[in-house]
């Protein structure tokens, strides 16, 4: 039914509304969704404005002739290649448990959370790794320190969103193992997925301005 | 079929559930038609109105457990209240001390004095300021959106713990030598992260006012039609989210590069200019965009005439509100040194005081066709309207310089750039954030007063009112002025122990002081008038207060659990002025029958 032509009729308020009241479009349920989506963008915001501060002030040590990447640091493409690789099959499996639960089928949504866990565990292991192998030192002197800095700080406020999109996901796991997600109303999944799809999409942000361009 | 506003049908107006009962005078026509001759809404036994799960009711321990939105909100109100006091208490130190740099009369050195300066900027803004229009969202828009509460509510609550915590330990921080100028290195990171836990505080209760703006609004509520007072928080969330992380993302490299030793603790003007992207202009006068919301509202209300240009309102608050952002827009990769020669930036300033200008213009049609009252709320909203005006305008003054340097590019040796005004750098920012924050709490002032019978129960004294208003502006102006004027005579920003307070400028820093010693009377005043409301003897079942014309209005005061008695169907922005108001389920009862015969019959 379009909104604007719902008549006072239709929603049963017994003639106390007068014929000049149109009705829009009731209060919309998935609140969920709209939260989730809301705090991406301010999450997003936040994480893009570290990113400025590195692209800032990586231009400005090109741009004097100097290299980026402290002395001794290397970041090597492999492991942040295999990382996006981990993220992008998490994907595919944090959407399946949306589509499971879109088909009332309860057991495969979660087979599709426990997965997409292990894999978010997976790109953590993964992350460490490649920390523990590009050699930086958060309290070396100098310039060389602060960029460090720099770097962990974009890394490290990355994971602490990978972690924030796997505890939501689990709660949601839960929520849907104690039955109250079905494919009437899913909106919980949906927006795990929702928040776990942004974290992949700003690790893949982070992947090409930290992990490529270096 | 015409019916008095306070007995219909024989039954008085405590029977029934949106029949006003009003404690105090106001215009009444409106309810009268509303609830008399058209009879709406009468279609229910009237609740009790005392809430059954009152913190007063509670206990002490109970105040933890709160989940209503409109507990929320008083919380958020009330230490709002006692910290931008104390903030103002703070910056009147530093104020007197600023006056005169040569000898230092309560911090020991230059150090001491930027903590103390900077302690009472952070208090002000996300102590008091910044909270108190948090407060005021989360109690007023599920009301005027006709939602039973706020979205994710106990987000909010923790919201508020969150925010509290913060404060807590960003005094800590201060009072052991911590913060900008501070010797301790632990203490120095520990206003980072309590800064940021704040900030997140705020941004947290943000979301969930945005959420319930965007998603609870009830049947007939479509954005178009949302009060000018929601739609102003709802422009003020939007502009919070998307900025405060940006803030946030900056005390966490202040954070870690403190942690690892890449900044000396003592790197007070670094550490200070942390937070210029929420204290200079234009990003200091996010704080008024609800200011233009709500004067609008409590004129309209004052004056009886309903805003003849809503969406025209909603037009220039919203752009007041992007240009506010207009820092965020441009300041990516800047490193946020903001970046005051941008011209995307200089156009936004010069157009700043349109948008208000706009909004006042479009306010003053109410005022013209309605009747004027004398009332603490009126005068409030009229005052903070033209505080914000004059500090939007002054910042006019500051792009001189970037547009001389332009020319100056343009037609080289032409243009004499030594006798151009240079501001920034100067106090003029300062005298910038002292007229926009003034502007936010005089509004503040009023809507307490306004809505305080809504909030408390309990009309605030309208003595208490005026005195908050008329102190607190008249001191934001007193500061603001000698501010400006000092920067205009190159009184530096972050001035040290070296500088030159002699002559003209110890003038101004002793105006600049006694202003902010008159903003702190208003700010007692605002304190004692949410205290007498908020525990003063609650007199009888709630009284409705003003006759306003917005949603909030047709339930009773303080609100039930779950704000109305079913959900309110709504058919224009002013629904108790246009008489387009209704209840979607409420039950069968003598009323609704009789109702129905006669709708028969007819």
């Amino acid at each position: 039914m379009a909104s604007t032509d719902m008549t006072v009729a239709d929603v049963s308020v017994r003639g106390i509304v007068p014929p000049s009241v149109t009705l829009a479009e009731p209060a919309r349920p998935r609140l969920l969704v709209l939260g989730t989506s809301l705090a991406i963008a301010a999450i997003a915001m936040g994480y893009i404005g570290l990113l400025g501060h590195y692209i800032a002030e990586r231009a400005a040590v090109v741009q004097s002739g100097s290299r980026w990447l402290p002395e001794g640091v290397n970041i090597p493409l492999t492991q942040p290649n295999f990382q996006g690789l981990t993220l992008a099959f998490s994907i595919v499996t944090i959407w399946w448990a949306v589509s499971s639960i879109k088909h009332n089928d309860r057991f495969y949504t979660l087979v599709a959370y426990a997965l997409s866990v292990v894999f978010a565990v997976a790109f953590i292991a993964q992350t460490a790794f490649l920390l523990e192998i590009m050699g930086a030192d958060l309290v070396a002197e100098g310039v060389d320190g602060e960029r460090t800095v720099l770097i962990y700080a974009i890394i490290g406020t990355h994971l602490v969103m990978m972690v924030a999109a796997i505890v939501y996901a689990v709660a949601m796991a839960f929520r849907t193992l104690a039955g109250e997600y079905s494919s009437r109303d899913y909106e919980g999944v949906l927006a795990s997925a929702i928040f776990w799809t942004a974290t992949v999409v700003l690790y893949g942000v982070m992947w090409y301005v930290v992990y490529i361009t270096k | 079929m015409a019916e008095s506003a306070v007995t219909v049908r024989g039954r008085t107006a405590a029977n029934f559930a949106c029949v006003p009962v009003r404690a105090t005078p106001g215009p009444t026509d409106k309810l009268d038609t509303i609830h008399g001759s058209r009879n709406m809404a009468l279609t229910q036994t009237r609740p009790q109105t005392h809430e059954p799960t009152s913190v007063a009711a509670r206990g002490p321990s109970g105040i933890l457990e709160v989940t209503d939105h409109k507990e929320v909100g008083r919380l958020f109100i009330g230490a709002g209240a006692l910290f931008a006091l104390a903030g103002v208490i703070v910056s009147v130190v530093a104020a007197l001390e600023s006056a005169d740099l040569a000898s230092f009369s309560v911090a020991k050195d230059a150090d001491e004095y930027t903590q103390i300066w900077s302690m009472g900027r952070d208090l002000l803004l996300f102590g008091g300021i910044v909270p108190l229009l948090v407060g005021l969202a989360v109690y007023l828009v599920p009301l005027q959106i006709g939602s039973p509460t706020l979205v994710f509510a106990r987000g909010a609550a923790a919201a508020f713990w969150i925010w509290l915590l913060g404060s807590g330990l960003l005094i800590t921080s201060y009072l052991m030598n911590g913060g900008p100028g501070g010797g301790r290195r632990d203490f120095v990171i520990l206003w980072a992260a309590s800064l940021a836990m704040m900030i997140g505080g705020i941004v947290w209760a943000l979301l969930a006012v945005a959420t319930t703006i965007l998603g609870a609004r009830t049947q007939g509520m479509t954005l178009e039609r949302v009060p000018l007072t929601t739609w102003s928080f709802f422009v003020f969330s939007l502009v919070g989210l998307f900025s405060l992380p940006i803030l946030m993302a900056e005390l966490l490299l202040a954070y870690m590069r403190l942690r690892y030793g890449h900044l000396g603790a003592p790197d007070s003007e670094s550490l200070v200019g942390v937070l210029n992207g929420a204290t200079i202009a234009p990003a200091a006068y996010w704080v008024g965009v609800p200011v233009l919301g709500m004067a609008a509202d409590i004129i309209a209300t004052h004056t009886g005439v309903a805003p003849r240009f809503h969406k025209m309102l909603m037009g220039t608050i919203g752009f007041f509100g992007i240009l506010t952002f207009f820092p965020d827009l441009v300041g990516f990769g800047s490193v946020r040194t903001l970046d005051l020669d941008n011209g995307l930036m200089v156009v936004g300033l010069l157009v700043m005081s349109l948008p208000v200008l706009a909004t006042l213009a479009m306010v003053g049609d109410s005022i013209r066709l309605g009747k004027l009252s004398a009332s603490a709320p009126l005068l409030g909203a009229l005052v903070s309207g033209l505080l914000l005006l004059a500090a939007t305008a002054a910042s006019v003054l500051a792009q001189v310089e970037p547009i001389m340097g332009f020319l100056d590019r343009l037609f080289p040796d032409q243009i004499d750039m030594t006798n151009t005004l240079i501001l920034n750098g100067t106090t003029f920012h300062e005298g910038v954030r002292a007229l926009a924050s003034g502007a936010a709490l005089v509004a503040v002032a009023a809507a307490v007063n306004h809505w305080g019978i809504k909030i408390w129960g309990r009309q605030p004294a309208q003595s208490a009112g005026s005195a908050a208003v008329l102190a607190t502006a008249g001191g934001a102006a007193l500061w603001g002025v000698a501010e400006i004027a000092a920067g205009i005579q190159d009184k530096a920003m972050y001035p040290s122990a070296s500088s030159d307070t002699s002559g003209a400028l110890g003038l101004w820093g002793v105006l600049a002081m006694a202003g902010t010693a008159v903003m702190a009377v208003g700010l007692v005043a605002l304190v004692a008038s949410i205290a007498g409301a908020g525990f003063g003897k609650r007199a009888g079942t709630g009284p409705q207060g003003w006759s306003g014309s917005t949603l909030e209005w047709a339930t009773s005061s303080p609100p039930p659990l779950g704000n109305f008695v079913g959900p309110p169907v709504v058919g224009s922005a002013y629904p108790l002025l246009d008489g387009e108001l209704a209840y979607a389920n409420a039950p069968a009862g003598p009323v609704d029958q009789a109702d129905e015969t006669e709708t028969e019959e007819s």
